[in-house]
């Protein structure tokens, strides 16, 4: 059920939206950055007791002094974000909750933000606590879902329950899903220009003070300095006021969206709305008390600072309203929330009942290809829905306890991702003997370890196994990473038929690592136009057509329809066999990495297209165009058996 | 007028290049130390799997106690330099003692697992096995989070000798950190004992 004032937005639509909160929010910056100069010039005028209004002179050095040390400011910050969330979570004093923790609320926390990420198809991003925040309070921050972290103050682990730690961590998700995250990244450092005259003052002040203490015997220079901070400090909150506004103007509405976000992920309004009345009853309410909090206001999921007597100020939506809005649109929640609790039970039985079914491999034999609908498939791309959640939770509680540990640690987490592979191998019936006797004994033993662990759990989790392991990959060292992506791309190459979804899986490894780890740059978007990809996009559709060793009028035949919808009136015909080389599909989806997010769902309407054109696709198919979606950062809940069916 | 800007420029320039070098070197610094976390973790796994090992074959080996007794000392030891370690990381004594206490507890537990081998009626028994495989499993994790711990230290380290990152580091006195060796890494491949 929508919340009032709200349309439905799909994923696609908001990754625009978020775009063009960027441009407003550099000409809102600009004019910050105008007015502050015009404020100082008109400071140092009368500082100067000027009889005239207009000297070029101050002018030319007000302006010179003011624009350098804000783009100084700026540049420095975004420079520094470029690291990832986990600077954010680093500079408010964030620790890292070690995935072997033996505090039952810690693993909690895991576990929600584990359940949380896999219903949604993203990778698993870091996890941090606040531990001298004892306000309730949480934040998400990052560029993209892979440098992600999320973050929750010791206060809110200490008194949220289950389900309403679990509503704050899907808003957070909702945050990093659309858009937001990234924008909100960009805001902090934008803005730091801005505000870095009233920090460099705090900063001085501090340092001086703590070094020499409040002697009454303290020094002129100490005085002049401390003086000379208090200054910088008063001049320097002309750019609070305007940090505040721009944050206020570009992030306040979207808390709304990310509310009712939760609520759709979840399917069930007590739980954040638990959480926003407990925040009101808490003494201390959503307020941080790191001397950071000024420059992250916007990122928390509620007012870090106090609220200003002006409303314009505010960087978030008084809770009241907030509370309201949730208990409008879900009113019997009044009634009894026991009602809501006793509907999201009935759908998690549903999806237990149909997991359990369809996991039994006879059954699914019998089954036969589960008839999913192709729109349906494109539809939940970064929507992911309650459903997916309970999915995710039935899949948890039945993954071998060595595989999640293996996730957790970054040698068991290099040989998963190998079994994850070679499992495959075993299907198709390929050697790969000859490859594992180059590997280290370590990683060989630790194969051995896990794979008939692997092999029993099913294959159709891998990618989420895959997200699972994301934390620990990234924990590898540069020279680590680097001998593991060599072994990677020998054992894929190691095949006379490469398999199409292990090659997406791979790419999907090594293009995000690669980032991470300095290799390669992050692909900016170049392309809005189909015309553009043209190349690419063909040898992607005749690779997807080909695939599962279709004959050739069936290949032909999808290839076709798919071309047709992007292209219209263009004849173009498949690509020879020979040519379909699935090792070129590393530079096809680099390259359509590169396009717009409008532009991605039509190629991946397109792909859908061409998968679904014998009418009936079927899980692997299906997996495959997820995999396929995951490359082009279009995350995808995970298949759940049932849930996309068209009579569903 | 233009002669101020200049020098202004200049200065800023110098400013902000001695500052991205010294985010450099906190930024790697940091890393060596999220490394040792991961060596922390799994050096903790194992101390606390051995006290397990030790109550379930104690039964068994009692005319081995010089063995156990051996192996609950070595662990304390290992343990105690451990905690000293965690609180530094990359400091040059902390580590050599973290090394001694390491090898010694590796050459202990070698001869240990060599002493298991020789009761059949033990390795039969339903938890030995498990444990034994859980011990190596860490010891392979250890060595593995402890490689890349020192391509971490390596990594500052070069950063930190070049110039004139070194002139920064001086005066910000960032030290070099220490690499972690577990000396009988050689030995401990040659002589492999297997469950099978």
């Amino acid at each position: 059920m929508p919340i009032a004032g709200r349309t439905t937005m799909d994923f696609f639509e908001s990754q625009a939206t978020a775009r063009t909160r960027t441009a407003y929010l550099v000409f809102l910056f600009a004019v910050a950055v105008l007015l502050t100069i015009a404020g100082i010039y008109l400071a140092v005028l009368i500082a100067w007791q000027s009889s005239r209004w207009w000297r070029p002179d101050i002018l030319l050095g007000t302006t010179s002094a003011v624009a350098l040390v804000i783009l100084c400011g700026t540049a420095y910050k975004m420079d520094d974000l470029k690291k990832g969330g986990a600077r954010v979570a680093e500079l408010l004093g964030g620790v890292q909750v070690s995935p072997y923790s033996k505090e039952p609320k810690e693993q909690l926390l895991l576990n929600v933000v584990q359940e949380m990420s896999i219903a949604s198809g993203v990778p698993v991003p870091g996890v941090y606590i606040l531990p001298d925040e004892d306000g309730i309070n949480a934040f998400a921050a990052g560029f993209t879902p892979q440098d992600a972290v999320v973050a929750v103050t010791q206060g809110s682990l200490e008194t949220l329950t289950r389900d309403e730690l679990q509503g704050v961590v899907a808003h957070e998700f909702s945050h990093i899903l659309n858009g937001d995250m990234r924008l909100n990244m960009k805001l902090m450092g934008t803005v730091h220009g801005l505000l870095f005259l009233a920090i460099a003052g705090r900063e001085i002040r501090d340092m001086t003070s703590s070094r020499h203490g409040h002697h009454k015997s303290r020094s002129k220079g100490v005085e002049a300095f401390l003086l000379f901070a208090f200054l910088l400090m008063i001049v320097g909150y002309i750019g609070v006021f305007f940090s505040k506004l721009i944050k206020s103007a570009v992030s306040r509405e979207r808390e709304f969206l990310a509310d009712a976000a939760a609520v759709q992920f979840t399917r069930n309004p007590a739980g954040i709305a638990g959480a926003l009345k407990k925040i009101a009853r808490w003494p201390t309410g959503t307020l941080v008390a790191s001397s950071r909090a000024e420059e992250a206001s916007h990122m928390f999921f509620g007012a870090a600072l106090k609220d200003s007597f002006l409303r314009l100020f505010n960087s978030h939506p008084p809770l009241p309203e907030r509370i309201k809005r949730i208990m409008m649109a879900y009113p019997e929640m009044t009634d009894a929330e026991q009602k809501a609790v006793a509907a999201a039970e009935k759908e998690r039985e549903k999806a237990s009942d149909e997991a359990s079914l369809v996991s039994d491999e006879r059954v699914q034999s019998l089954v036969g290809p589960s008839g999913i609908d192709p729109g349906r498939l494109l539809d939940s791309v970064g929507k992911t829905q309650a459903v997916h959640v309970a999915y995710t939770q039935q899949m948890t509680a039945i993954i071998p306890p060595p595989v999640i540990e293996a996730t957790r640690n970054p040698l068991g987490a290099k040989a998963l991702v190998f079994c994850l592979l070679l499992c495959e191998k075993e299907h198709t019936g390929e050697k790969s003997d000859d490859w594992e006797a180059t590997l280290d004994n370590a990683v060989r033993e630790e194969i051995a370890r896990l794979r008939p662990f692997v092999s029993a759990f099913g294959s159709e989790h891998r990618l989420s196994l895959v997200d699972m392991s994301w934390p620990a990959l990234k924990a590898l060292s540069k020279a680590q990473y680097q001998a593991f992506r060599t072994d990677l791309l020998r054992l894929i190459e190691a095949d006379r038929n490469v398999d199409l979804f292990e090659c997406t899986v791979r790419n999907l490894l090594t293009s995000r690592l690669d980032v991470i780890f300095g290799l390669s740059k992050p692909r900016k978007i170049i392309y809005t136009n189909v015309d553009q990809v043209q190349m690419e996009v063909f040898e992607l559709l005749s690779i997807l057509a080909r695939e599962g060793n279709k004959t050739e009028p069936i290949a032909v035949n999808a290839f076709q329809k798919a071309m047709n919808r992007l292209y219209g009136g263009k004849q173009m015909s498949l690509l020879a066999k020979e040519k379909c080389r699935v090792a070129l599909l590393d530079k096809t989806l680099a390259r359509l990495s590169e396009t717009s997010f409008e532009l991605r769902k039509q190629i991946l309407n397109a792909c859908m297209i061409c998968i679904g054109a014998d009418r009936w696709i079927t899980e692997e198919e299906a997996e495959l165009f997820r995999a396929i979606a995951e490359n082009l950062d279009c995350p995808v809940p995970p298949l759940v058996p049932g849930a996309l069916t068209s009579t569903a | 007028m233009i002669a101020m800007l200049v020098l202004l420029g200049l200065i800023v320039v110098v400013a902000w290049f001695c500052v991205s070098i010294y985010n450099k070197l906190v930024t790697l610094r940091n890393r060596y130390k999220n490394a040792y976390s991961q060596i922390d973790v799994q050096l903790k796994r194992r101390y606390d799997l051995i006290p397990n090992l030790v109550e379930t074959v104690k039964g068994y080996l009692k005319f081995e106690r010089e063995t156990l007794e051996a192996v609950v000392q070595a662990r304390s030891r290992a343990m105690q330099a451990n905690s000293r370690a965690a609180v530094n990381p990359g400091n040059a004594e902390a580590m050599r003692t973290l090394s001694e206490a390491e090898t010694a507890l590796s050459d202990v537990l070698r001869g240990f697992t060599a002493v298991v081998e020789g009761y059949p009626d033990l390795k039969a028994h339903k938890s030995v096995l498990p444990l034994m495989e859980e011990l190596s499993s860490t010891e392979n994790k250890i060595s593995f989070a402890r490689q890349a711990y020192n391509d971490e230290v390596m990594s500052y380290n070069i950063t930190r000798e070049k110039f004139p990152n070194t002139l920064i580091a001086g005066f910000f006195n960032y030290q070099e950190a220490a690499l972690l060796e577990i000396t009988s890494d050689e030995e401990r491949k040659a002589v492999k004992v297997s469950f099978s």
